[in-house]
């Protein structure tokens, strides 16, 4: 029997909401306004160590860094989309990677401020007690509905066909009366900004942050889960990571009953069956298992 | 209401158009010539698409020779381009709602009046633009830039790929728009006899030239044929 309020169990069940999070912020970059982004990594990342810093090294008051943390990443994001947005989408791939890959150097070179591969911490819990874990657990899940709810908000709002008909055709786009490159700027910035809320709130998750937290591994795996789900869906990129990261890594990894020989096979078992569900996904749904239905539109 | 003055265009270094001077007012000006005359490349430079090599474009008497496209549709100025002119995976009424991002008036006001122009559409609202028939994307295109209400409207060879009874449905609701809203239409056609029956002013186009520009009625057919034949 699964133990939902195990100090594992709420460690996993929090990582799984960020990814949960990530994966809608990413189907509104992506499935909603075309932009791609391949530095999710970089963003949770840099919110991550941004607030662990300004915290531990600069003793920060708590809300004071959390809020500080995420103006941080929502420059960055400024910067980076004012450079790369009016690019086709292979340009944006590569800048976005290349992005998430210097955040991820700098924290391994920088050890003034990041302590590098030694690690920094300990983040504490935004509050304390016993329960903290379980308080930081709901701080997570109040946030990541909120993002579904916007989402699901924000695809049926008159912003929201903008950002769809600049997908679909920018060029017809910027007759509309609109400024097409600010609109995906403002969007960019404050998605990217939310996914550096996310990481600065892994951050006491984690509590000890290191480099190895900022592979590539993160921004594929929430890649590989709003595909799953469906791109063009609010709830694409809760299916998506349901069926993948909380099936695989905390299900099947944690609690399925195995003998010990075979607990080495289990990570690659696990690596290869994500292969196999995305090769499988994108024969046969290839706009994910939500598939391409639209959301009703009767009201507008 | 637009002005051309000696405006040169084209793509990179190479000239399309060549010092073109223009005055449209508030009428059906209709825009011949062959294939590469420079239609479409007239076209995209009055909506801020291309920029001029030359020559100032003025709109209602304001300088829009550098105005970015979004600022043109808030001025009352829409284009229905060529090809890409719709949405392909917005529905028939996603479409036509985002010619609402401009103007004041309440946007279900504005796309029943496309409906009623163009009844054909209704069935068809809920459906992805894209899955359309030509016709009927087409109809989609001049609806979205309806809705934005604005004072110029250029449409460029908006029956293109057209059967010739959606083609003549199509001018004749041209002609329709015009009257009924009092709008300046700039309406560059391959089909010059059709064209021709709707037109209040006419200007072929030769090599990026102009070669004719005279009011269109009572016009010597054969003098435009001629500007085909350059």
């Amino acid at each position: 029997m699964i133990d939902l309020l195990s100090g594992y169990a709420i460690f996993s069940l929090s990582t799984v909401l960020v990814f949960v999070a990530l994966a809608t912020l990413l189907h509104l970059q992506f499935g909603l306004a075309g932009i791609v982004n391949f530095g999710v990594v970089g963003f949770w990342g840099l919110g991550m160590y941004a607030f662990g810093i300004l915290l531990l090294n600069f003793q920060l008051p708590y809300f004071v860094a959390l809020i500080l943390a995420v103006a941080i990443v929502a420059l960055v994001a400024f910067v980076l989309g004012w450079v790369v947005l009016d690019l086709d989408s292979q340009a944006q791939l590569v800048a976005t990677l290349a992005f998430a890959a210097v955040i991820a150097d700098l924290v391994t070179t920088e050890k003034w401020l990041t302590k590098g591969v030694v690690g920094l911490g300990t983040v504490p819990h935004p509050f304390g007690g016993a329960q903290s874990a379980l308080w930081l657990l709901l701080i997570l899940l109040v946030l990541t509905v909120g993002v579904i709810v916007y989402a699901r908000l924000l695809g049926r709002s008159p912003f929201g066909r903008l950002l769809a008909a600049i997908r679909d055709n920018e060029v017809l786009a910027r007759n509309l009366g609109k400024d097409t490159s600010r609109a995906k700027l403002i969007f960019f910035t404050l998605t990217s900004a939310g996914m550096g809320l996310f990481g600065a709130l892994s951050a006491p998750v984690r509590q000890f942050l290191t480099p190895d937290l900022l592979g590539p591994g993160v921004t594929f795996s929430v890649w590989i889960a709003l595909i799953v789900g469906g791109k063009r869906w609010p709830l694409g990129g809760l299916l998506g990571v349901l069926l993948t990261i909380f099936v695989f890594d905390f299900l099947i990894e944690t609690y399925l009953r195995v003998p010990s020989d075979w607990a080495q096979i289990i990570p690659i078992l696990k690596l290869m069956l994500y292969g196999v569900t995305l090769v499988l996904v994108l024969l046969f749904r290839p706009f994910g298992l939500l598939g391409d239905r639209r959301q009703p539109t009767s009201h507008l | 209401m637009l002005k051309l003055n000696a405006v040169s265009s084209g793509y990179g270094d190479v000239t399309i158009l060549k010092e073109i001077d223009l005055d449209v007012g508030g009428e059906v000006f209709a825009v011949l010539g062959s294939n590469g005359a420079g239609k479409s490349t007239l076209m995209k430079a009055v909506a801020g698409l291309l920029r001029s090599q030359g020559g100032t474009i003025s709109f209602e008497g304001r300088d829009v020779t550098r105005t970015a496209p979004n600022k043109l549709a808030e001025m009352g100025l829409a284009i229905v381009p060529q090809e890409g002119n719709i949405f392909p995976d917005l529905t028939v009424r996603e479409n036509l709602s985002l010619g609402a991002l401009v103007g004041t008036r309440p946007r279900k006001a504005r796309m029943d009046e496309v409906f009623d122009l163009f009844p054909d559409l209704v069935p068809r609202i809920d459906q992805k633009a894209g899955s359309l028939s030509g016709g009927e994307a087409q109809m989609v295109a001049v609806g979205r830039a309806l809705v934005q209400e604005p004072r110029l409207l250029l449409l460029d060879e908006p029956t293109t790929g057209l059967s010739p009874k959606y083609a003549s449905s199509l001018f004749r609701k041209i002609r329709e728009i015009h009257e009924q809203r009092r709008i300046g239409i700039l309406l560059a056609e391959q089909n010059a006899v059709k064209a021709l029956e709707i037109a209040d002013r006419v200007l072929v186009l030769s090599l990026g030239a102009i070669f004719l520009n005279e009011p269109a009625k009572g016009i010597d057919f054969d003098r435009v044929r001629a500007g085909y034949h350059i």
